[in-house]
């Protein structure tokens, strides 16, 4: 199989953004998904990762025969899934392989999931460390999903690529954010997603520290990760909606996730790099999305997106529709996808 | 002492902000690289060849010495300094240092070859070196048969040189020295009476091109105990 360090010229040009909150239940994969589906409505190729070895994204697209298929499989010859791809890195037999993405729609594919990638972010400790000293496995291991996605969505030719991720701050979400050019935080209107918010700012900033310290002695010739994940605002999760305005007990915390935003995640991350300021203007929201119930889980088990479910009214698809497609539009506009 | 010989305030001032950069924001650095290094030559290929290692991430103090002495020689001499805080860490090639030590000469090609190796698999790259510097025509003449380039060098010490870059962005440079343990001995006697300042004593600065005389001898014997143990050892 073909080493992919090896064909690593350059990265691609296709931005990297992932939906990213260690907190839990704040809808992660439910945004992405939708996302997805309302960025290729305008036009966009769309690369989705599912990197959380819970295969949640996975298991919203892919029918569950299918996704039983592809993990029995993942450790063959052939196998289909992001753990097939990495497992010469974790075995130590090799570099990261190519891998084929799973055409979802005509504008969007799938790395799929798998449970053993928590095999991969074992060993990505050590790997972490083997950068700390400067060593070349650990610079190709960091980047090694890294590569998977750039010759995937070189594939395919992406235009953006959208990583799912794990609720946790772990060594993988790491490599990942590490990984991304920009990324948004979903935020449930209540005290614990706010709480949330600073461990991410000071998380995410000793990552992006460290990272600089180990890429400073980087050797010139290897792939290794960009490092400047670029915060472009937050999104408002499952608030409750009252005549299309938010209802009072949601519509209070949200100029107390606005300021936390800023305190505790912008400025926090602009003090180590300047770079990554100005991507988010204000309002630093990039569009609330409201709760669909049970609507959401109906959609999931179709495997569609909230406006293509078949159960609710006409009127609620066209809110939700409306509501993603908005959100879309400040995600092109603040990462610079380009208007199609 | 004329005042080219001389600091301004300004110049001073500027070698102590290159000082305080250094202190700052590049010693983490050198201790880092001098560490990977040391690892690197560690590796369980070259370990049968070798004695002992050595790191070290250069002393401020030091670093303002040699600073203001590379200052006054280019005010001497009429040429531009060119260190600035940005380029400190490629123009100073010393920051960070390792030192192999070994017992005898002819074990020299061997470390070569398996450290050139070991610093390629890593992707450092060798910009400079290796290079011996001797004061012993013998030895010169070892090295050169060894394919090594030789440079004489006044303060009577045998060592070979290396520098490497790390690469990216901002290229980093760091000093690696091999040398045998014969060698060792005179040099730390050196660097603790001469470094950063020469010794005034004229006794001791008698004494140690005397000690490098002995020194060479040493490695010498050494070199030919081992030669003639070679050379006796039953066939297998």
């Amino acid at each position: 199989m073909a080493d992919l360090m090896e064909q690593i010229e350059e990265r691609i040009a296709a931005p990297r953004l992932s939906i990213f909150n260690h907190k839990g239940g704040v809808g992660k994969t439910t945004l992405t998904v939708n996302l997805a589906f309302a960025l290729a409505a305008k036009g966009h190729q769309v690369l989705l990762v599912d990197s959380d070895p819970q295969c949640n994204l996975t298991s919203y697209l892919i029918e569950d025969t299918v996704v039983n298929d592809l993990l029995d499989k993942s450790d063959g010859e052939n196998g289909q899934t992001v753990w097939s791809a990495l497992k010469p890195v974790v075995e130590g037999t090799g570099q990261a392989e190519l891998l084929e993405p799973i055409a979802v729609s005509t504008r969007i594919h799938l790395i799929p999931g798998d449970v053993r990638l928590a095999e991969f972010e074992a060993e990505l400790g050590t790997l972490w460390s083997e950068c700390f000293q400067r060593k070349v496995r650990g610079f190709r291991g960091t980047s090694a999903l890294s590569a998977v996605v750039n010759a995937a969505a070189s594939t395919v030719n992406a235009d953006v690529v959208l990583y799912d991720t794990g609720p946790n701050i772990g060594p993988l979400n790491r490599i990942i954010l590490l990984d991304c050019d920009y990324f948004m935080v979903p935020a449930a209107c209540d005290l614990f997603s706010i709480r949330a918010m600073k461990t991410l700012g000071h998380t995410l900033s000793s990552w992006i520290s460290d990272w600089k310290t180990i890429s400073d002695l980087a050797p010139s010739n290897l792939y290794v990760l960009p490092g400047l994940p670029k915060p472009i605002g937050y999104i408002p999760q499952r608030f409750r909606l009252y005549n299309s305005t938010a209802a009072s007990a949601s519509a209070k915390w949200l100029p107390q996730i606005e300021k936390t935003f800023r305190a505790d995640l912008l400025r926090v991350l602009e003090r180590v790099d300047e770079s990554l300021a100005g991507h988010a203007p204000s309002p630093l929201s990039l569009g609330a999305i409201p709760d669909f119930g049970s609507r959401a889980s109906e959609a999931q088990r179709e495997g569609v997106p909230l406006w293509r479910a078949s159960y609710g009214t006409g009127v609620q698809r066209s809110a939700a529709k409306h509501y993603f497609f908005k959100l879309a539009d400040s995600i092109i506009e603040r990462a610079e996808l380009g208007s199609l | 002492m004329t005042d080219s010989q001389e600091l301004s305030v300004e110049e001073a001032a500027f070698i102590d902000s290159l000082v305080d950069h250094y202190r700052e924001h590049e010693l983490g650095r050198a201790e880092r690289l001098a560490d990977a290094l040391l690892r690197l030559a560690a590796d369980r290929s070259l370990r049968p060849h070798i004695h002992s290692l050595k790191m070290r991430a250069k002393d401020p103090e030091h670093l303002r010495d040699k600073l203001r002495r590379k200052l006054i020689k280019c005010k001497v001499e009429g040429s531009e300094f060119v260190i600035t805080k940005a380029n400190l860490f490629a123009k100073v090639n010393d920051l960070a240092g390792i030192r192999i030590l070994h017992l005898h000469t002819a074990q020299f090609p061997t470390i070569n070859q398996i450290l050139k190796q070991l610093l390629q698999s890593e992707e450092y790259e060798i910009i400079e070196g290796p290079k011996a510097r001797i004061w012993d025509a013998e030895y010169a003449g070892i090295f050169e048969g060894y394919g090594i380039q030789t440079e004489s060098n006044s303060r009577l010490y045998t060592s070979v040189h290396y520098i490497v870059a790390t690469g990216n962005r901002e290229v980093r440079t760091a000093e690696i020295q091999v040398r045998t343990l014969a060698e060792e001995l005179w040099g730390e006697v050196d660097h603790t009476l001469n470094y950063p300042h020469p010794t005034v004593i004229t006794t001791c600065q008698e004494q140690i091109k005397v000690l490098a005389r002995v020194t060479s001898s040493c490695t010498r014997l050494v070199d030919s105990i081992f030669l003639a143990n070679q050379a006796g050892a039953p066939k297998a």
